[in-house]
């Protein structure tokens, strides 16, 4: 029997129990909480028992339980209280333990938030005090343990959490993944490399650059696996003519993953970390537009195409010297397929154009939700499709950030580490390397998910006063996220690559690694000179 | 994972070896079981089933002594189990009524006819057991490497996801 399940399983369990029984200095009992849910979902995120969607779900039902005011830990406790009695008008007498430092009494406003009230004491004994105030009623609940656990955690409903689940940056996915659906089903994404490949001509090395180009630019709007599979079918009937031996086999193999994994980065939509990102910033009161996004992360993209390509063409040379794709087809022209082309233009148009009419991205993505199903471009099968557990997996992400933040849990880890110790830049560098480490074994938006707490409550918390940017820093998260591709599981993408059977994984992993180092160190030169200049502080 | 089995069923020994041999590029990921006879195919069958693994494609002779192909299929059809599976009628010597009965009764996905050519027979099995991982709506991508990759890739793109990796 396969033992790595149940000990995954139980080790996420037991690290959920394991915070209930400590008591971490500096750590309120609503932090022990969320680091015993944040545990448990790094375990089983890492390790997989279970669906890694399944994690994310997991999350927000235990932060219902635990972290909201309906959940029983707030339904089935309540601060010590009691009611003030009348000894004339506007003099209460109320317990001794009652009156707080400064003559104030606390008033319940519900279960766990009191109001400071001050009062003027007119006379006192052992057990009662006397006190003069209008703010008090014969139906004020004074709080008579100040300190209670209760109070120190201003628990929201537990809609805060289901937010999660419709947050404005999963409603902007859902826009993408409707719009990348339409376009599937009428073959946009097809016509379009069709027409974008033809002036490349022949020449492997332009062959090569076109499909890489196609590839990017369809995977930052689009899913960067469905994008992948469809290039796929572009190059396999190309690659099965080819000699065996012809390295140039390998590289165009390699160039098409590689491409969308790097493509993803250049929109909000293109994958995954970067709406984890985008809404970790956003909780932040950092708002960053979907034209902004693109200013800071088309300039990387286009430069580590421009290195992957050429560094494919080197290792792996091309021996012939035509490349002649088939690019026959023609484009769609029913009123379904029209409309979906008119939708698609004017809603990328919007995207990128938010800046002049301030419209935000994911107002804009409904329009392609509303109008495409009800002009019935998509339909109920299509609806169905929709990648809905990755929408849940991001939720999850989300949530557990809010929690971490509003818990001090995030502020209570980065305080285990001694960042003084290192630069502004140096805090940078490691953050994106280990985004980028981690997401060749884990998914791309788990690690996201697990890091952005911690970069942008590092920011905001002050403890590296000088130069250290919080947007920066999970800018730099985003991108290292999705220059994890060395491995065949670190991305779909990678794996349907690999699955054809024309690479080794040593083939992979070589330009895989030297790519993602090339790449952030290309993240990190612009996160110096170009990012301060478009307003990422 | 569930294995797909590719099930050969013949009386004549050599042709067995043949097909397998003929056969073995997929082997890796489809592996072969044979059978001898009617009812020696149904125990391979069942023992393939209660391993808890399917038949992804049947290649059934059909002039046999006892039942015929075309009987045994037509007999399969109340298995569950089978009801995607691909049969492939693997015969020289099926009249006209045999083979209208074949495709309407036994329902028969591929007709090849013997002598065969070993591409054309590997080409087949190629075809149906891609037809059977899109139908049954499998992870597609531990069978690209054997299976049409150009299909399964568009599965994948119309799909738009895989089960592995992430």
């Amino acid at each position: 029997m396969n033992l790595k399940k149940p000990i995954a399983l139980f080790a996420g369990i037991a690290l959920f129990i394991l915070p209930f029984f400590l008591e971490l200095e500096g750590l309120s009992l609503m932090g022990h909480i969320t680091l015993g849910i944040f545990l448990l979902a790094a375990v089983f995120w890492v390790t997989e028992p279970i669906p890694i969607y399944a994690t994310s779900l997991l999350v927000i039902f235990l932060q219902i339980l635990f972290l909201s005011v309906q959940g029983p830990l707030f339904q089935l406790n309540e601060v010590p209280s009691a009611t003030p009695a009348a000894v004339e008008e506007g003099v209460w007498e109320i317990p001794a333990g009652a009156l707080q430092d400064g003559e104030r009494v606390l008033l319940l406003v519900n279960k766990n938030r009191a109001e400071a009230v001050p009062v003027e004491v007119v006379g006192e004994d052992a057990e009662t005090v006397t006190v003069r105030s209008d703010l008090v009623a014969a139906n004020s609940r004074l709080v008579l343990d100040a300190d209670h656990w209760l109070l120190e955690f201003p628990a929201p409903g537990y809609t805060s959490y289901l937010n999660a689940l419709a947050n404005p940056i999963i409603i902007l996915f859902l826009g993408g993944f409707v719009l990348a659906s339409a376009a599937v089903k009428y073959q946009l994404d097809r016509n379009l490399t069709r027409v974008i490949l033809r002036p490349f001509g022949t020449k492997p090395a332009y062959v090569t650059m076109g499909l890489m180009l196609v590839t990017a630019g369809l995977s930052a709007f689009m899913s960067n696996t469905a994008t992948t599979a469809m290039m796929m079918t572009v190059i396999l009937p190309i690659v099965a003519q080819l000699d065996p031996n012809d390295r140039y086999r390998i590289g165009i193999a390699l160039a098409i993953p590689f491409a969308a994994n790097v493509g993803g980065i250049a929109t909000p939509i293109g994958t995954p970390p970067n709406a984890i990102v985008i809404g970790a910033l956003q909780e932040q009161g950092v708002s960053i537009a979907f034209g902004s996004w693109m200013m800071l992360a088309v300039p990387l993209v286009v430069v580590l195409l421009v290195f992957v390509w050429w560094l494919l063409l080197k290792v792996y040379p091309a021996r012939e010297e035509r490349i002649v794709l088939d690019l026959s087809g023609k484009f769609n022209l029913s009123w379904k397929a029209v409309t979906l082309y008119v939708v698609f233009g004017l809603t990328v148009f919007l995207w990128v154009t938010e800046a002049w009419h301030g419209l935000s991205s994911s107002v804009v993505a409904f329009f392609p939700i509303a109008a495409l199903t009800a002009f019935q471009v998509i339909e109920k099968d299509e609806i169905r499709n929709l990648s809905w557990e990755v929408l849940w997996l991001m939720a999850g992400g989300i949530a557990l950030g809010i929690s971490m933040r509003d818990t001090g849990l995030a502020e209570w880890l980065i305080g285990l580490i001694r960042w003084d110790a290192m630069g502004a830049f140096l805090v940078l560098a490691v953050f994106g390397f280990v985004a980028a480490g981690l997401s060749n074994f884990i998914s791309n938006t788990v690690a996201a998910s697990l890091l952005v707490p911690l970069a942008v409550t590092l920011g905001a918390s002050g403890i590296l006063a000088e130069g250290v940017s919080f947007e920066m820093n999970a800018v730099i998260i985003a991108v290292g996220a999705s220059l994890g591709m060395a491995l065949p599981i670190s991305t779909p993408p990678n794996a349907i690559a690999m699955s054809t059977g024309m690479l080794r994984t040593a083939d992979m992993a070589k330009m895989g690694i030297l790519i993602g180092i090339v790449g952030l160190i290309i993240a990190l030169a612009l996160s110096q000179v170009l990012w301060p200049l478009l307003g990422l502080k | 994972m569930k294995e797909i089995y590719i099930v050969c069923i013949d009386d004549e020994p050599d042709v067995l070896r043949a097909v397998a041999r003929d056969l073995a590029p997929l082997e890796e990921g489809f592996p072969i079981e044979t059978a001898g006879s009617a009812d020696e195919a149904k125990q391979v069958i069942d023992g393939i089933l209660d391993n808890g693994n399917c038949v992804g494609l049947l290649l059934c002779d059909h002039v046999m002594p006892g039942k015929s192909g075309v009987r045994l299929l037509i007999e399969l059809r109340g298995h569950i189990e089978l009801e995607a599976a691909r049969k492939v009628l693997f015969t020289g010597q099926a009249g006209l009524e045999d083979t209208v009965e074949a495709i309407n009764h036994a329902k028969i996905t591929h007709y090849l006819a013997k002598p065969w050519d070993k591409e054309e027979l590997l080409k087949a099995a190629r075809d149906e057991l891609t037809s059977y991982v899109i139908a049954t709506g499998r992870d597609p991508l531990p069978y690209m490497r054997y299976l049409d990759q150009t299909r399964l890739a568009e599965y994948v793109r119309q799909r738009n996801r895989i089960d592995t990796g992430q």
